[in-house]
């Protein structure tokens, strides 16, 4: 299965581009790791961020339970995985989604992991602090990738026996941390990295086993065929490419509230940030404009969502003209991103001023339509190329960066310039929308011509 | 005008060459079978003819307009129905070919759901998400797509996949009454009955070349098995330059009399 995953990311990236992933990620730890030292954010704060952005990494990969098949062939065309082959030879499905699981984790610790411990042992090495520390770090963040992803299999495989029975674990879950002084946070490996003992690694571990029982126990491949007929929603949504790409991702596996769930998450990070970079800094931020850029930025994920399901040679059947298509896609990108990140602001009002949120309700369609520009234009309909393919990463990294760091120095320094960042970050979010606008159109020719081959 | 006339058409994916210097000609209102084994080269003659790839070197016009330069064009005017490719899988028949009418500009496009549905006998499972759909049911809404705006010419790559013998007979007589009518049909396939039983003129493509082409009206089954087996074994390759670009058999001559010049490569 490693080989078969190996062969399956160079024949979709590229051996090189996809070979230097690894260097790229080592590259951008040696880097920031010092940097946000320099910057004065403590080392609790960045291993804080580190095990929060790992773990959303498992989490969207364990999602591959939520998109089936289907979507796989979307992406790979037409093609059969070892982890499929249960249904010919004499090995138990379990069996083979154990390993399969097992392969993904000793890849992304691996691929991903490995190259930040090293540079981080390289910092460690030069700042003459234990390098116990930095093999404690790996240890954690792969603790914390593996917890995303038990837990998202765990969900998707609660999810496709009884939506009822995944409502209610969401919503108790939602009220344990809410409305109770239950310490959840203790039982994550963030604590464990905080403070190793025996009793804190039973803790961390508890989560890890019991979500992981629960996915092999329940999880069930989603073959065409095998499974009940489908509800069948009726939209009113028109019968065009955007009408078509959101009955697609309201019927896949998750329906509309993958796109909610995922800027959720982007939502909690934006708002933990604020207050640990509040707290040490003792800046005014302007909430809104962070939370408006930050959810905005966050809608790469809905980019990913409105394009799982294509292939982009069936379009090629079609008179369809790729500007068309695209401005398809843009329109069901916002009817999607658009709602799911207002409510995720609107959500934020319980814990930030609402009024200082409102502005947010301007950038963050602006600088969504942006990031549907940029990931049109570098990566068509295969959004997952920006993952690992190091040259279009790289330059999608730069793309990005060049409308949001503006738009976060402003929400910085808002609190002593209140009569000029809100509106200059009002028109730099304008500004970049119509631009995402504009290199979209742009994209479609240029996808045509990429993918006609 | 013949409904499709390549010249050199050729196609290259880095070392390997899918298809080199085919020269072809198609008669409007034929029932043309490219006939080969797996992997000769018929579904990349397809995506070229039809603008979904394009050529290394040749030229191409189909229905006198160049797939290159005009492929919009060329599969607004076209049907075509891909082989081994479902509807997608979490719409529904209906919604599908709604979709396929939008992007086709077809105002009526619920009358001819209506219509494709009955002629092809899915009419129950229109309302049923594709992925729920059993193989011979998504292969007939995939025909339903190719013909539903009623195309002058349809590119079909194995429509007979899947589908029970009652069903196969009923799309062989869907064929035939399209071609009957004045339109034309280019049919890919390695099945030979199936060529055998529908065309009128077929060519053998095989690694990439084509070997000959020939009327095929007057051809059992077993003759065009032997014929097939035979151009391959042999390994001959007709190529055409002319002013008809008519296409020629095996021995080089032109088949139906016209001023084509011929040469074996």
């Amino acid at each position: 299965m490693i080989r078969e995953e190996w062969r399956l990311h160079t024949q979709l990236f590229g051996g090189r581009r996809f070979g230097a992933f690894p260097l790229a990620v080592f590259g951008l730890a040696a880097v920031g790791l010092p940097l946000l030292s320099d910057l004065g954010v403590g080392r609790g704060t960045v291993v804080g961020g580190l095990h929060v952005l790992v773990a959303f990494l498992g989490l969207q990969v364990g999602t591959i339970g939520l998109v089936g098949r289907d979507a796989m062939r979307a992406v790979l065309g037409e093609m059969t995985l070892l982890v499929s082959s249960y249904r010919t030879l004499p090995i138990s499905w379990r069996r083979l989604l154990a390993t399969f699981v097992l392969k993904d984790l000793l890849y992304y610790t691996g691929l991903i992991l490995g190259p930040l411990a090293i540079a981080d042992a390289v910092r460690a090495i030069v700042v003459g602090t234990a390098l116990s520390d930095v093999l404690l770090l790996w240890v954690t963040l792969a603790g914390a990738f593996t917890l995303g992803v038990t837990v998202s299999l765990a969900m998707v495989a609660v999810g496709t026996r009884s939506r009822l029975a995944l409502l209610a674990v969401i919503g108790l879950f939602a009220v344990g941390v809410f409305g109770t002084d239950f310490d959840f946070l203790a039982y994550t490996p963030a604590a464990f990295y905080g403070a190793p003992s025996l009793l804190s690694g039973i803790r961390v571990a508890a989560p890890l086993v019991v979500s992981g029982v629960v996915a092999f126990a329940l999880f069930e491949p989603i073959e065409t065929g095998r499974r009940p007929a489908t509800w069948v929603p009726a939209l009113p949504v028109g019968h065009g490419v955007a009408g078509r790409t959101l009955r697609e991702v309201a019927r896949s596996g998750g329906s509309v509230w993958k796109v909610l769930f995922s800027l959720s998450v982007f939502g909690a990070v934006t708002g933990w940030l604020l207050v640990v970079v509040a707290d040490a800094a003792g800046l005014e931020i302007a909430h809104g404009i962070a939370f408006g850029t930050l959810l905005g930025l966050g809608t790469f994920t809905t980019y990913a969502w409105v394009t799982q399901f294509d292939m982009p040679g069936e379009y090629h059947r079609y008179p369809l003209a790729p500007t068309r298509l695209l401005r398809g896609k843009l329109l069901a990108f916002l009817a999607l991103a658009v709602p799911s990140g207002l409510i995720v602001l609107g959500a934020a009002a319980l814990w930030f001023p609402a009024q200082d949120l409102l502005i947010g309700v301007l950038i963050l369609p602006a600088v969504a339509v942006y990031v549907f520009g940029v990931s049109a234009l570098l990566a068509g309909l295969s959004p997952t190329a920006l993952l690992f393919d190091v040259a279009r990463f790289a330059l999608f990294g730069a793309a990005t960066a060049a409308v949001a760091v503006p738009l976060v120095v402003l929400s910085l320094v808002a609190g002593r310039y209140p009569g000029i960042a809100p509106p200059l970050a009002i028109g730099i979010a304008a500004l970049a929308g119509v631009v995402g606008v504009v290199i979209a159109d742009r994209a479609g020719p240029r996808w045509l011509t990429r993918t006609r081959g | 005008m013949p409904a499709i006339e390549t010249d050199g058409l050729t196609k290259r994916y880095g070392d390997l060459t899918a298809l080199s210097d085919l020269s072809l000609s198609v008669e409007r209102g034929s029932l043309f079978g490219l006939l080969g084994p797996n992997g000769s080269g018929k579904t990349t003659t397809i995506g070229l003819l039809t603008g979904q790839r394009e050529p290394d070197a040749g030229s191409a016009r189909v229905l006198g307009i160049d797939p290159v330069t005009n492929p919009l064009e060329v599969r607004g005017a076209v049907g075509i129905l891909p082989e081994r490719e479902d509807p997608p899988s979490f719409l529904t028949p209906r919604e599908y070919l709604r979709f396929v009418g939008d992007v086709r500009d077809l105002d009526d496009i619920d009358d001819r759901i209506g219509e494709w549905a009955e002629r092809l006998e899915f009419t129950a499972a229109l309302d049923t998400v594709a992925a729920d759909l059993s193989e011979g049911q998504r292969q007939r809404v995939m025909l339903a797509q190719a013909f539903v705006h009623d195309p002058e010419l349809v590119f079909i790559d194995e429509p007979l996949v899947n589908l029970d013998p009652i069903l196969q007979e009923r799309v062989k007589e869907e064929l035939r009454a399209y071609r009957a009518a004045g339109n034309t049909v280019f049919l890919s396939t390695h099945f030979v009955d199936v060529a055998a039983d529908l065309c009128d003129r077929v060519g053998i493509l095989d690694g990439g070349q084509l070997r000959s082409t020939r009327d095929a009206t007057d051809l059992s089954n077993d003759a065009l098995l032997d014929y097939f087996v035979e151009t391959v074994d042999s390994g001959e390759v007709a190529t055409v330059r002319g002013s008809t670009g008519s296409a020629v058999g095996t021995d080089g001559r032109p088949e139906d009399g016209s001023q084509a010049e011929a040469t074996d490569s």
